[in-house]
C-alpha cells in the first residue's frame, strides 16, 4: 500500500507569538511537526508495517520544512517531497491543496493521509479539498482503518459519542483523528538512515500550478477582553440563585 | 524486566550539545577531514562521532546571560564575525552598586566587569548555529536523546545507555515503549553542563574529586522586549548590592541586545545560610529597583529560564580523563567565576578534548594514559592561565562580601595566591542553618506586569514534558522530607527551585512532598542544594524540558 | 445579499447549531441587507422544513432524494452543488459541525470557490463582510475576507451565535419549496454503515458546550462527586486543571490548559481554580466564564464574567440545588 502523508510544519506550540500583520515573526521561534499530522504519519507507518508498500512524507513551505520531512523519514517514511514555497503562510486552503494535489498526482499512491487541522491556521480543509481536487473518495475524523482487498473499512467519529463505520474504495483521502495512536519515537538508526533518504524538491512552476486566492487574512490580533467581572454577593444560596438567573437571562447560556 | 537493548557503536560519543560538546564535535570533524584529505591512515570518519542532546532542538536547553569572549570561537570558526549569530559587540560595560532606592556606577569599571572586545550573545542561538555546522560536517547529531546511565569498563567508561522512552507514570511500558540504546564508544565525552547527571556518577564512582567540592550558583534570567531608547544594544551592566545581602554572594545583570531586547537576571551562590531563601523571588525583587523598573517600564516579558553554574574553578575541577572518557565544559568546572565567563573556556576545553581524541584514534589507544594528554593540553592553554589566576576567587567569599573583596584584592596582586592558597571550602548545601521553629516566610506573589510568580515564569520558559512518564526527580527517602527536613530546614526545595517543582502538601497534620516534575527547567539546583543530598536528577524522556530558543 | 443556510439533522433530530447559523444569517441579512433561505437535506425530512418555515426566513428549500437518506460527502456535494447553481445565493452558511467539515470545503471547491470555516463572528465594514476566526489554537483572532465573486462559503463555530435569538416569521410562514436534484448511485463512492454509540475512550472537551472545571480548591478526590453532581444538573462535562489530573483524581483527557485541551465552550464554570496562566490559556476563549474561589485575588477573576468569592463547598451544593429547581 503506497501512502502519501501530508505533514505540515508549524510554529512550536509554546513559541511566544509576535504578530506581524497577518502572520507572525518567524525569527527566534522553533518549528515542529503539526501534532495532528503526527498521528496521520503514525497511522501510515502502521499500515505500511501491516500491508507493505511505501510511505512518502509531503510538505509545503520554505527551506525549514525539510526538518519536518526529515523527522518523518527518521520515523520510517521512505522518502520525502518538499514543495518549496517561501510564501506558504499566505496561501489559502484551496491554494495549499492545489499545490499538494499536484505533487500527489505525480506519484502512484493508494492512500493520502492528512491530520485533522493545523495548529497554526487551523483551517481543517486540506484533506477534504485534496479529495475534491484529486477526484478521490474521502472520509474525515478517522479513528480506525481496516484494509481488505482494495477496499477500506473506516471508523469515523461523530459528535456526542456517536461513531459510524463506512466502506470506502481505494484510492482514497483520509483525515485522521488526533490521539488515535501512540506516536512512535524516532530511533537512532532511523535518524541516521534519514540522512540517506531522498527528498525531492518541487515548486509551483515545476508542478505547473497557477493559484488564484479565494480569501485573504487581513490581519491577526490578540482579542482584547472588554468585559468587567461582575461579583455576586450574598449567602451561598442567594449567590447561586442570582447566578442561575444571570446565566439564563443575561448570558443566556443555559 | 530483562530488556533487550539495541547496541550501537561509535568511535566517539559526546553527551550534550552545548558549546563544549559541539566544539569538540566540530573540531574533531575538522581534524578528521584534514587527516583523510591528506591520505593518512587509518582513515577516520566524522560519521562515527555521535552527539546526544536531550533537548528538542539544539539550543533548547542552553541558557546564559551571555557575554562571550570570542577567543575560542575565532579558533574554531575563523570567519565567525561574519557567520556566527552574534547579537552585538559590547559597547559599554558598567559596574553598578544598588541600594534599595538608588544606584551608583563605579567610575572606572573594575577589570573583571570590563567586557570590551566581547560580544553579547544568545547562547541558544549560537549553539543552534554551531549544531548546523556540526551536522554539515557529517557528525551524527541526535536530538531528544539523553544519556541515562554510564557503561563502565575497566577503570573507565565505554559508552552510555540512553533513556527508555514510552514508560508511563508507573514505569510500565506504553504502546510506543522503546528501550534505551546501549551506545558504546571508544571515547565518551561528558559535556552535560553543570552538575551533569552522568558526570556526577562518574566523579563519585571513580573518585575524581579535587581538593574542593564544586561550588555552585543559580542564575535566573528573563528576556524582555522594552520600549525603544531604554537601553543601547551592547550596553552591559552588572549590579552588586541590593537585594543580595552582604553575607551572600550574588549579583544582577542587564545586557542590551538588538531590537529593543534586554537580557536581565540574578545569580546567587548556592551556599547561603537561610534554607528558605528564594532565588527566584530575589530576582523579582531586584527588578523592582528604580533603575530596573524604569528599564522595563512599558516592556514585555518574552522568556524565562534558570540554570546552575559551577563557581568552584580550578581547585574544584574533577580529574577530567579516565579510560575511554573525558569531561568538558561546565561539567568539568571550566568557568571563570571572577569574569563570569564560561563559554569560551567550555569551547576551548571541547577543542582540546578533540585534539586529544584525534591522537587517541590514530593510535587506537583510548586509555587514561593516552587521554591524560587532555589535562596536559589544558595546563598549557589559556584555560589554565585564566583559571589559575582566579583559583581562589569564589572561595574568598565564603564568609561574605567584605571578606571576599579583601581576599580577592590580595589575590589580584599575587597572581591568584592571596593569603591562603588553596582556600578550602565545604559544599554549599552544608551551609544551611537550622530554622529552629522560625515561621515560614510569605511566598512572593508578583504583580503580573513587572514581577511574576514562579508558575507564570515557568509558562514563559516553554517547558513541557510528556506528563505520563516516570518522575525524573528521584528522592531516595521521602520520610526525611516529611519528618527531619520539615523540622530542621523547613523543606528548602520549595524555595530554591525556580520552577515550582517541589511542594509540601498538607496531609492531615503532616506534610508530604509533591513533585510537579513537568515544570522542571533542568537547572539541577535541587540536586545541588538539597541539604541531605537525597535528590537525584536523572534525565527524563528526551525532548522534554525548557525551550530557550532565541533566548 | 442572498443567504442560504444549510441546516443539519440526523436520525430525526436537529443538530441545534443549525439554529445558531440561522441567527447568524438573520444578523448578516439585517446588516447587508439581504434575504435568508434555509435548506433541509435528506429523505422524509419535510417536518424539519415545516419547522423552519415558521422562522423568519424568506424560503425553505426541501432537498430530498433517496440517496440523501444517509449522509455521504459525495451525495451532499452533488446535490448541494445543484441547489446552489439554481438558487444562486451570494453567501452559503453552515454550522461548523463534524459533518460540515467533511464535505463543505469540497462543495465550495467544486464551484471554484473557497470557504472560511469555523468563524466566531462577522463584521460588516464599508459594504463588505469581514469574518472573524481563531488562529494558533485561540491565541489570536484573524479577520478574513473573500476575494473574488460570490458564492462565498462560511461555517460558524458552535456557540458563536445564540440560537434563542432566532426570530419567528413575522407574517406566519415561509414557503417550503422542493429543490429538484439529480443523483445516481454511481455518484456516491463511500458506503455508510450503521451509526452506533460508544463510550468514548477519550473525552473531546473541545466539543462540550458547557464545562464545569475543578482545581486545587477541591482538596480531595472524594469531593469531586459534588462537582460532578453540579455538572450533571447543568448538563455539563467535568474538566480539571493539571494538578487534579496529575494526582490521578481525574483522567488526563479531562485536563484543560497548556498541557491539556484548549476549549471555548459557551459556559466555563471554574471551581477552586486559581487561574495560573498554564490553565487560563486553555479556556480564556470561553464565551462566559464563572469563577468561584475563596481568594478574592485569585487571577482567575481577571478573566471571569461572573465572580463568586466564597467557599466552593458551600457554593457547589447551593448551585446544584438551584439548577435542579429550575429544571424540575
Amino acid at each position: 500500500m503506497n501512502i502519501i502523508v501530508c505533514v505540515k510544519q508549524v510554529p512550536a506550540k509554546d513559541a511566544p507569538l509576535a504578530i506581524a500583520g497577518n502572520w507572525i515573526k518567524e525569527s527566534d521561534i522553533g518549528f515542529e511537526m503539526n501534532e495532528p499530522d503526527s498521528y496521520a504519519l503514525e497511522e501510515a507507518l502502521r499500515l505500511k508495517e501491516k500491508h507493505g508498500g511505501e510511505v512518502i512524507a509531503l510538505s509545503l513551505g520554505p527551506e525549514r520544512v525539510k526538518q519536518t520531512i526529515k523527522e518523518a523519514l527518521a520515523k520510517g517514511a521512505d522518502r520525502g517531497i518538499h514543495i518549496a514555497d517561501d510564501n506558504f503562510a499566505q496561501l489559502d486552503p484551496l491554494g495549499t491543496a492545489k499545490l499538494l494535489a499536484a505533487a500527489i498526482a505525480s506519484q502512484k499512491c493508494d492512500l493520502v493521509l492528512t491530520g485533522l487541522q493545523s495548529d497554526d491556521h487551523g483551517f481543517g480543509q486540506t484533506g477534504v479539498l485534496l479529495a475534491g481536487l484529486l477526484n478521490l473518495p474521502h472520509a474525515t475524523l478517522i479513528m480506525q482503518i481496516e484494509a481488505l482487498d482494495g477496499r477500506l473499512k473506516l471508523k469515523r467519529e461523530l459528535e456526542a459519542g456517536w461513531f459510524q463505520w463506512i466502506e470506502c474504495p481505494l484510492p482514497a483521502v483520509l483525515s485522521i483523528q488526533s490521539g488515535i495512536n501512540k506516536v512512535r519515537y524516532a530511533t537512532l538508526k532511523g535518524i541516521m538512515g534519514a540522512k540517506k533518504k531522498e527528498i525531492a524538491v518541487v515548486t509551483r512552476e515545476s508542478l505547473g500550478v497557477a493559484i488564484e486566492p479565494t480569501q485573504k487574512i487581513e490581519r491577526i490580533y490578540v482579542p482584547t477582553k472588554t468585559k468587567k467581572t461582575e461579583f455576586l454577593t450574598g449567602t451561598p444560596k442567594e449567590m447561586a440563585a442570582k447566578l442561575v438567573e444571570k446565566l439564563k437571562f443575561e448570558a443566556r447560556v443555559i | 524486566m530483562a530488556l533487550q537493548r539495541e547496541q550501537l557503536e561509535a568511535d566517539v560519543l559526546i553527551v550534550g550539545a552545548g558549546p563544549a560538546g559541539l566544539s569538540c564535535a566540530l573540531h574533531l570533524a575538522n581534524l578528521i577531514k584534514q587527516h583523510n584529505a591528506g591520505g593518512a591512515k587509518p582513515e577516520l570518519s566524522a560519521e562515527n562521532i555521535y552527539v546526544l542532546e536531550k533537548g528538542r532542538e539544539i539550543g533548547a536547553h542552553q541558557l546564559s546571560g551571555a557575554i562571550m569572549n570570542p577567543v575560542a570561537l575565532a579558533e574554531l570558526v575563523p570567519d565567525f564575525a561574519k557567520t556566527a549569530p552574534l547579537d552585538t559587540p559590547v559597547t559599554d560595560s558598567a559596574a553598578l552598586i544598588f541600594t534599595q532606592k538608588s544606584s551608583y556606577r563605579i567610575p572606572i569599571t573594575p577589570p573583571p566587569f570590563n567586557n570590551a572586545g566581547n560580544y553579547v550573545i544568545s547562547l541558544s542561538k549560537l549553539t543552534k548555529w554551531m549544531g548546523g555546522l556540526v551536522e554539515s560536517a557529517g557528525v551524527n547529531l541526535f536530538k531528544e536523546f539523553g544519556g541515562a546511565e554510564l557503561i563502565y569498563s575497566g577503570d573507565g567508561i565505554a559508552g552510555v545507555i540512553t533513556e527508555d522512552k514510552g514508560l508511563d507514570k508507573n514505569v510500565k511500558p506504553k504502546d510506543n515503549f522503546t528501550p534505551g540504546y546501549e551506545l558504546r564508544a571508544k571515547i565518551t565525552v561528558l559535556a552535560e553542563g553543570t552538575r551533569g547527571s552522568l558526570t556526577k556518577q562518574l566523579v563519585a564512582t571513580k573518585k575524581l574529586d579535587n581538593i574542593n567540592p564544586q561550588s555552585y550558583g543559580i542564575g535566573v534570567k528573563e528576556l524582555w522586549e522594552v520600549q525603544p531608547g531604554k537601553i543601547q544594544p551592547g550596553f552591559v551592566a552588572h549590579t552588586l548590592g541590593w537585594p543580595v545581602s552582604s553575607k551572600m554572594y550574588g549579583g544582577g545583570w542587564f545586557y542590551g541586545l538588538q531590537n529593543n531586547r534586554v537580557s536581565i537576571g540574578l545569580v546567587i551562590a548556592l551556599e547561603y545560610e537561610d534554607p528558605r531563601f528564594d532565588p527566584h523571588a530575589a530576582f523579582q525583587t531586584w527588578k523592582t529597583h528604580p533603575f530596573v523598573r524604569n528599564l522595563l517600564d512599558g516592556g514585555q516579558l518574552v522568556r524565562y529560564g534558570a540554570k546552575s553554574l559551577p563557581y568552584g574553578g580550578w581547585y574544584a575541577m574533577p580529574r577530567n580523563y579516565v579510560d575511554g572518557g573525558l569531561i568538558v565544559g561546565d561539567a568539568g568546572s571550566f568557568l571563570d567565576s571572577q569574569r563570569l565567563k564560561g563559554v569560551h573556556l567550555a569551547m576551548k576545553s571541547g577543542m582540546l578534548a578533540a585534539e586529544t581524541i584525534f591522537e587517541a584514534l590514530k593510535k587506537a589507544d583510548y586509555s587514561a594514559k593516552t587521554l591524560q594528554a587532555y589535562k596536559e593540553k589544558i595546563d598549557h592553554s589559556y584555560i589554565k592561565t585564566e583559571l589559575w589566576k582566579v583559583r581562589n576567587f569564589h572561595q574568598s567569599f565564603r564568609n561574605g562580601m567584605l571578606d571576599g573583596f579583601f581576599h580577592s584584592a590580595l589575590q589580584q596582586v599575587s597572581g591568584g595566591r592571596g593569603l591562603i592558597d588553596p582556600m578550602r571550602v565545604h559544599a554549599g548545601h552544608e551551609a544551611y542553618g537550622k530554622i529552629h521553629g522560625r515561621p515560614a516566610p510569605e511566598r512572593f506573589k508578583g504583580d503580573g506586569k513587572l514581577t511574576f510568580d514562579r508558575l507564570t515564569d515557568v509558562y514563559h520558559s516553554g517547558t513541557r514534558h510528556d506528563e505520563d512518564q516516570p518522575c525524573h526527580l528521584k528522592v531516595s527517602d521521602l520520610n526525611i522530607c516529611a519528618t527531619r527536613c520539615v523540622e530542621e530546614y523547613g523543606n528548602p526545595c520549595q524555595y530554591f527551585c525556580p520552577a515550582a517543582v517541589y511542594e509540601m502538601a498538607k496531609e492531615g497534620d503532616a506534610v508530604k512532598l509533591k513533585i510537579n516534575a513537568a515544570n522542571c527547567v533542568h537547572c539541577k539546583t535541587c540536586d545541588i542544594a538539597d541539604p541531605y543530598q537525597i535528590i537525584d536528577w536523572v534525565v527524563p524522556e528526551g525532548g522534554g524540558g525548557p525551550n530557550y530558543e532565541g533566548m | 445579499m442572498r443567504i442560504l443556510v444549510v441546516t443539519e439533522q440526523r436520525q430525526g433530530k436537529w443538530n441545534n447549531t443549525s439554529f445558531e447559523t440561522l441567527v447568524a444569517a438573520q444578523q448578516i441579512a439585517a446588516a447587508t441587507p439581504g434575504a435568508v433561505s434555509a435548506a433541509v437535506i435528506g429523505k422524509g425530512v419535510a417536518p424539519f422544513a415545516e419547522e423552519l418555515a415558521s422562522k423568519n426566513v424568506a424560503e425553505v428549500l426541501l432537498v430530498e432524494h433517496d440517496l440523501l437518506e444517509s449522509y455521504t460527502p459525495d451525495g451532499y456535494c452533488v446535490a448541494l452543488k445543484q441547489v446552489i447553481e439554481t438558487a444562486k445565493p451570494d453567501l452559503v452558511l453552515f454550522p461548523h459541525t463534524y459533518q460540515v467539515r467533511d464535505f463543505a470545503p469540497k462543495l465550495a471547491a467544486s464551484l471554484g470557490k473557497g470557504m472560511i470555516g469555523d468563524c466566531v463572528g462577522f463584521r460588516s465594514e464599508d459594504g463588505r463582510l469581514v469574518f472573524v476566526r481563531q488562529m494558533f489554537q485561540g491565541k489570536t483572532a484573524a479577520d478574513v475576507t473573500f476575494t473574488g465573486a460570490a458564492p462565498w462559503f462560511v461555517s460558524f463555530q458552535s456557540g458563536a451565535f445564540r440560537a434563542d435569538l432566532l426570530a419567528a416569521h413575522p407574517g406566519g410562514k415561509a414557503p417550503v419549496n422542493a429543490a429538484q436534484v439529480t443523483l445516481s448511485a454511481g455518484d456516491i463512492r463511500t458506503k455508510p454503515l450503521e451509526l452506533f454509540k460508544e463510550a468514548k475512550s477519550a473525552v473531546d472537551l473541545t466539543q462540550a458546550p458547557l464545562i464545569v472545571a475543578i482545581g486545587r480548591g477541591i482538596k480531595a478526590p472524594e469531593n469531586i462527586v459534588q462537582a460532578e453532581a453540579l455538572a450533571k444538573a447543568l448538563g455539563a462535562e467535568i474538566a480539571a486543571s493539571r494538578p487534579i489530573c496529575d494526582e490521578g483524581w481525574l483522567p488526563m483527557d479531562r485536563q484543560i490548559g497548556s498541557s491539556g485541551q484548549t476549549v471555548a465552550p459557551k459556559l466555563y464554570l471554574a471551581l477552586g481554580i486559581s487561574g495560573a496562566i498554564q490553565h487560563v490559556v486553555g479556556m480564556k476563549g470561553s464565551r462566559t466564564i464563572v469563577a468561584v474561589n475563596k481568594d478574592q485575588n485569585a487571577p482567575i477573576f481577571e478573566i471571569a464574567d461572573y465572580g463568586i468569592v466564597a467557599d466552593i463547598f458551600e457554593v457547589m451544593p447551593a448551585l446544584t440545588e438551584e439548577l435542579q429547581k429550575t429544571k424540575g
